[in-house]
């Protein structure tokens, strides 16, 4: 593990960060470590969060450098062979909201932990998380939304997937805001993540049985 | 006795009539859903002994108020999200405005007041990251809002917030609307009728998510 990049990354240094990213992969080393220290640093974001000493826009200032930090080292991944996927997981903000920091950073950990991620975005109605789960036949859907107001729309999508005769077929999970057993239970979801971990450790145990 | 987020106050004090006491709490509360909680019960408990019934002037923001309870006061709280919903007038006119155009940033005096908005914290970010910096992460906060929304009240002169949000609006390429508010939420709260808006929770009672959850 590369501390230093780790360090960088978690103390929001983006030029540093991707000066060192890409000096490692320049110098032909393994664009998995490189992942595996912008993985451990977005642990260390979150936790910073968490205590209180990091705030909302610097989420979004690391999840600027994770993207540029992904964007250096893509290309060399995409030269190996492509390991084989663990299994297909949708992903989007319900209908009627737009915060999308939490999902993007659980579509990253997703996509490098080996799961195949559809990202639908944000504002995405329900009939469009139905409709990919059809074409992708993928068994895990999780819904993400900030706004209490979102936990409407997530009740009002899982019974649509229920209606649609989905619901035993697939998992749901979901995060984003002040989500707990509570709003689990009145959503109608099967579980529910307090960070990107969780969602990582959600789909695994139902994919990977 | 009624106590309120300072943003809501703005609206409610030319609706009280004498004699009501309004304690107001800080704006700044809500980034932090338990510490809003901690004031708000702090607020209660220090309600005066002859007071029977207190009216929160707050919405469920965040599930802040899941948790409160007076031993011996009723409490009553708008059965809404937040407070956009009680500017607006009713859950139904907020779920046309959010479904409708979901990237909406909504303003009114009392957030510009109270600096509780992005465009307000632009001086704190210019001296976390520097100008530039600042620009880009504010720039990503507001990435995904096309429509800059004043609600108007109707309850005092506009004229000075209007011209702030049409800049703000312009300064980060949002489209500006100025759009009816609705008193009906507010005017009900301070006059007793209390129906299907409002949670009502007897002394000894406690506030639970279920209480905000509408018929279907």
């Amino acid at each position: 593990m590369n501390e230093e990049l780790v360090a960088k990354i978690s103390d929001l240094q983006e030029e540093d960060a991707l000066r060192l990213a890409g000096n490692i992969i320049k110098q032909g080393g393994d664009p998995n470590d490189v992942l595996a220290a912008a993985r451990k640093a977005m642990e260390e974001v979150g936790q910073r969060f968490a205590v209180g000493d990091y705030f909302i826009p610097d989420l979004i200032y690391s999840g600027t450098i994770l993207k540029g930090i992904v964007s250096i080292i893509k290309p060399h991944l995409k030269q190996e062979e492509a390991p084989k996927k663990k299994g297909a997981v949708i992903i989007g903000t319900v209908a009627g909201d737009v915060h999308d920091i939490g999902k993007d950073i659980v579509v990253f950990m997703l996509d490098c932990n080996g799961f195949e991620v559809f990202d639908l975005g944000i504002d995405v109605p329900k009939q469009v998380f139905i409709d990919k789960i059809i074409e992708t036949n993928a068994k895990v859907v999780g819904l993400s939304g900030f706004l209490t107001l979102a936990f409407e729309a997530m009740k009002e999508t899982v019974d649509a997937i229920k209606e649609a005769g989905l619901r035993d077929e697939i998992k749901i999970m979901i995060g984003g805001g002040q989500i707990d057993e509570k709003i689990m239970n009145y959503t109608g979801a099967d579980a529910y993540g307090n960070d990107a971990l969780d969602a990582v450790n959600l789909a695994r145990d139902w994919l990977m049985q | 006795m009624i106590i309120a987020c300072q943003v809501i106050t703005e609206e409610l004090l030319p609706l009280l009539q004498p004699g009501v006491t309004c304690q107001t709490l800080d704006f700044g509360l809500h980034t932090n859903p338990a510490a809003l909680r901690k004031a708000l019960q702090e607020a209660i408990d220090s309600a005066a002994s002859e007071i029977d019934t207190i009216i929160l002037g707050y919405g469920l923001c965040s599930r802040a108020v899941e948790g409160l309870s007076s031993p011996s006061c009723t409490l009553v709280i708008p059965k809404m999200d937040d407070c956009i919903g009680i500017f607006l007038g009713s859950h139904a006119a907020y779920r046309q405005q959010v479904y409708g155009e979901p990237g909406t940033y909504y303003l009114t005096k009392g957030w510009i007041e109270a600096a509780g908005n992005e465009f307000c914290e632009y001086d704190t970010l210019v001296k976390r990251y520097g100008q530039a910096r600042a620009e880009r992460v504010l720039g990503l906060m507001l990435k995904h809002y096309t429509r800059l929304c004043y609600i108007n009240t109707g309850q005092y002169n506009v004229d000075e917030y209007l011209n702030y949000s049409r800049e703000a609006a312009n300064r980060f390429g949002l489209r500006f609307e100025e759009i009816k508010g609705d008193n009906t939420i507010l005017k009900k709260a301070v006059s007793g009728l209390w129906d299907d808006d409002f949670v009502l929770i007897s002394p000894g009672e406690t506030v639970g998510y279920n209480d905000f959850l509408r018929a279907e």
